[in-house]
This record gives structure tokens, sequence and C-alpha cells, in this order.
């Protein structure tokens, strides 16, 4: 029995396997994954039960490197298996100025052991982004630095004047034109067009081109230079079960670990620079998988030394 | 951007050199040719690396965050490799495999949007060095198997060079070992977990379990041509996951 778990064809046979499943997940399959299947999980493993027969089989007369590469291999595996166990992973949803200790995981949710409070969420760019306007007509192309004040002529003998830029265009109930945030979010140029004794005021909006309510002769849109995001980051309290508070800032590769739980900056909404989506994650077994990772490590090393 | 290019063109040059250096070595039957190729590669290799220098001065970050920098990367290893194994095992040819490589990958990245654009936040971490270089390391490695492969199929040696490619094979295993375990860890501490089934993961997976059967098949008795050919096949594994995932498939690595 060992004998045949432990067989070198039956590992090429699970590699050709788990190869054929890999590409059909990966280029045809629309529906549910696979990894989460039930016949995903015999083939996990009858893998790591081959490793484990063949590390058995041939313990005694094995080298260090084999048997550490195996070994690794399969610890990192049972990680992978303990994970739907020992791990906890749900998103948390944050707007500016309220706390929540709710979490959600599709479609429960689950209250965390602290609160958390967005204190603000920020947006920090390479360089400070700036919008052009581009005029087309008669098959040519001008770009311009939008700058309030500034007075384009068209070919036509039109004139297109720039009477504010905006980061963030949002209306206020009473129809009033506001920044919502201090990002680039949705920007937007009012300019009003004369054409002979007719005058027309209108917004072009860089995110939706289309959406400016005129016709005319040429082309003209606003377009965001420079407006790559260099990192963002949720400033946030956390308030413990005894009342202790923490504040802390989570950024894209700096999560924050509190109390055996990790948060991480997952993502935020463009539209809405108040809002901030963090992952909780909880993960027991975890070292199992990085104790893998450094046993298989270890027997690569020796591996290539001999 | 003026200098980098002529840079990396100057490094293309030479290793175009070089590789015609070779083959007029094995048509005219004049060995005086391969040394003079040897000293191309190794003007193309100090070329290649002022030109990445350059890159890294111009934009700040180390080159390795578009696919354009990564391949330039991952020509960048090609050549101490081939010096590396050619000094360790006197086999001949790794010298024209890195030419042949170095050749068709400097034609690959012409083909390649050059635009340096800043890193994007997932991508702001000392993980991306670690992780990109270990896996254009083993990229390179099994590219060199691969042209090595074809270049003593071609020539009828491929039991001669048996143990050549092994080691280089080995060395290309170790490295994208590593590469799966740093993006893994990288993963864990950007976005909460160690692994995803991104297509990138997915494919480098399918590519790590090809090289693995295939080392394991050659401890099974596998050897000489059939060993080159299966090096090759895997080869294509390794141009799928590089590229393939890149411009076919969406996910979590659509960036490089």
């Amino acid at each position: 029995m060992v004998r045949a778990i432990s067989s070198l064809y039956l590992f090429f046979a699970l590699c050709a396997l788990m190869g054929t499943a890999f590409v059909y997940q990966t280029l045809f399959n629309k529906g549910l994954p696979i990894y989460g299947s039930p016949w995903f999980a015999v083939l996990g493993l009858a893998l790591a039960a081959n490793i484990l027969a063949c590390s058995l089989r041939r313990a005694r007369a094995a080298s260090a490197h084999f048997l550490l590469l195996h070994a690794g291999l399969i610890v990192i595996i049972a990680g992978a298996f303990a994970a739907p166990f020992c791990r906890f992973e749900a998103q948390l949803p944050l707007r500016a100025g309220e706390a929540s200790d709710m979490a959600q995981a599709g479609q429960t949710s689950y209250r965390l052991p602290f609160s958390v409070k967005l204190e603000n969420f920020s947006l920090e760019y390479y360089s400070r982004p700036f919008g052009r306007l581009i005029l087309e007509e008669n098959g040519s192309r001008r770009e311009f630095d939008a700058k309030e004040g500034l007075t384009l002529s068209t070919a036509a003998g039109d004139s297109i004047k720039v009477l504010r830029l905006t980061h963030d265009f949002g209306l206020t109930s009473r129809g009033e034109v506001v920044e919502k945030s201090p990002y680039w979010l949705n920007p937007a140029v009012q300019v009003e067009i004369t054409a002979g004794v007719k005058k027309k005021k209108l917004w072009f909006f860089s995110n939706f081109p289309g959406m400016h309510d005129g016709d005319f002769p040429f082309g003209l849109s606003y377009s965001l230079e420079g407006a790559e995001i260099r990192d963002f980051a949720s400033s946030v309290t956390i308030t413990g079960a005894g009342g202790s508070m923490t504040r802390a800032q989570i950024a894209v590769n700096r999560p924050l670990r509190f109390g055996g739980y990790t948060l991480y900056q997952t993502s935020y909404d463009p539209a809405d620079a108040a809002y901030s989506l963090l992952t909780v994650t909880r993960d027991s077994g975890l070292w199992l998988v990085y104790a893998g990772f450094i046993i298989f490590l270890a027997g690569v090393c020796l591996w290539l030394l001999k | 951007m003026a200098a980098q290019m002529i840079l990396i063109n100057t490094a293309f040059f030479f290793s175009l050199a070089g590789l015609l250096a070779f083959s007029a070595a094995y048509v005219f039957e004049k060995p005086g040719l391969t040394a003079a190729a040897g000293w191309a590669l190794g003007a193309a290799w100090l070329a290649l690396t002022a030109g990445l220098g350059a890159m890294w001065a111009a934009s700040g970050h180390p080159p390795l965050s578009t696919q354009y920098e990564s391949l330039l990367t991952l020509l960048w290893f090609v050549f101490p490799l081939s010096f590396y194994f050619r000094r360790r095992t006197a086999r001949p040819e790794i010298a024209p495999a890195a030419a042949i490589t170095a050749c068709l990958l400097f034609g690959a990245a012409a083909l390649l949007d050059r635009t340096a654009r800043p890193l994007m936040p997932a991508l702001r971490s000392n993980w991306l060095i670690v992780h990109v270089l270990s896996s254009m390391a083993a990229y390179a490695a099994f590219a060199l198997a691969a042209a090595a492969a074809g270049w003593t199929l071609a020539k009828q040696r491929a039991e001669a060079s048996d143990d050549f490619l092994l080691r280089l094979t080995k060395t290309g295993f170790a490295f994208l070992s590593l590469g799966i375990i740093t993006g893994s860890v990288w993963a864990e501490t950007a976005w909460g977990s160690w692994w995803s089934w991104d297509p990138k993961e997915t494919w480098s997976l399918l590519t790590w379990l090809a090289y693995a059967a295939a080392l394991h098949l050659r401890k099974k008795g596998l050897r000489g041509h059939k060993f080159a050919i299966l090096l090759a096949v895997c080869f294509a594994l390794v141009l799928f996951t590089y590229f393939g995932v890149n411009f076919l498939l969406s996910g979590m690595h659509s960036y490089g």
C-alpha cells in the first residue's frame, strides 16, 4: 500500500491532473472556482500523501536536503488545509468620523472584540496633478494646461474661456458647485463658449467625457495628467474591550496588528473620499505555512550545495 | 530616457555581434571567434547594467515594476548565469545559448511598452526587489536551459550536456521556489492572504510542478535528448506564465 502511494508514477499523474485543473480554471472555467471543490481537496491530499509516503519510505537512507524539501512541502500543504479552520477574514467598511466593530464576510456579519474609528482617509499623489484641455478641429489636435482665465480661439473664430476648475466636482442640494474632497476624484472644468453673440457656460468632466450638454463644430475634452497615486492610508483609532485606545495608520504594505488580528488597507472609493475599506484577518495557522517555507528553503540550500 | 535607450540598444548590438561570432565560429570552424563572441557578451552585460542603472536613477525606483523593466532584469541575469556555468562546467554550448536567449529577449523587449510609470501603492515594498529578482533569475536560468537544450539537440550532443542542463534547471527551480515563497510572504503583508489563486500564482505553481516532475523524471532515468526536449516543453510554460498570463488573463499581477 505504502509502495503504491509513494510511487513516482502517482506523483507524475497527480502533477498532470493538477496542471490540467489549473489550465481549466484559468482559461475555461466561467463558473465557481474549482479550488473550493471537494475533488480538488482530494487531489491536494493525495499529493501530500504521496510526498509523505515517499519521504517515509526513503527516510532511513535519504539525505538531509531530501527530507527537508519534502517535509517543507508537507507542512505547507498542511497549512493550506488548516486555513479554513484557523483563518478568519472579513471586510471592515468605514466612513470618516464613524466607528465600527462589525466586519462582513459575504452575507455574514461578525462583531470584532474592538471597534475601529476612521479618523481620516488620505490619498497621496506623486506630484500635483493638473488638468489639460484638448481642442480638436479640422483633423488637428491642440492641448492646453487648464488655468482659470485661459482663453482659446477656434479656427471658426469661436472663443473658449476657462471659468473654473474643480478637483472633485460636487453639487449641493441648492445646485451650487462645491469641492467634495481635496482629492482629484472627479475633476471638472467650467468653460464659457462664445460663438458670435451667443454665450454658453458648460462643465466638462475628465471621468465622463460625453457628459457636457453642448453641440459644437469642434471637439473639446478635459483630461487629468500626473494623477498617479503614491499611497493611500487610513488613520484610525482602535478602542479595545477594556476601553484602551490606540491610534495608528494603516496603509498598503503597512498592515496593523492588534489583539491577534491584522488590519489591511484594502481599497477606497474613488467617488467618495470619506470611505475606506479594510480587511481584518486572524490566522492561527499561518505559522505552519511559514515554517513550511523555512524548512523547504533550507532543503533547497542544501540541495544546491550538494 | 535617451541615455537608457542608447545603452540598452548597445547591449542588444553586442549580443547580436556575439551571436554572429558564435555562428561564424561554428560554420567556418574558426574557434578564435568564440573568444571574441565571449567578450561581446561581456560588453553587452556591462551596457545593460549601465542601462538598468540609468533607468533606476531616472525613475527613482528599481526597474522591476513593468513587464519591459522586468524583462530587462531577466536579461541581465542571463549573462552572469552563462559566465558562471561556462566557468564551472566548461560546457561550450552555454555561451551561444546565452547569445540566442539575449537576442530573442531583446527582440521581445522591443515590442513592449517602454513607458516608465511611478510605482503603484501595492508595489512600494522592499519585497518587490527580492520577489521579482528571484523570479527573473529563475526565468533566466530556465531560458538558458531551454536554449542550451535546443543548441545541444541541433548539434546532437544532448547526452554530453545532460549534467549541465540539470544544473541549470536546479538553479532555476531553486530561484522559482524562492520567488513563489517571497511572493506569498509579500501577499500576506499587502493583501492579508498568502495565496489567492491569482492566475499568475496558479501558473507559477503549474510551472513549478512541471519542473519538479522534470527533475523527478530525470532521477527516474530520463536523460539525453528526451530530457532536453522536456526542458524545452517546460519553458513553454514559463513563457505563458510570464507573457501569456499578463496579456490574456486579468489578475493582481496585471501590471508586470
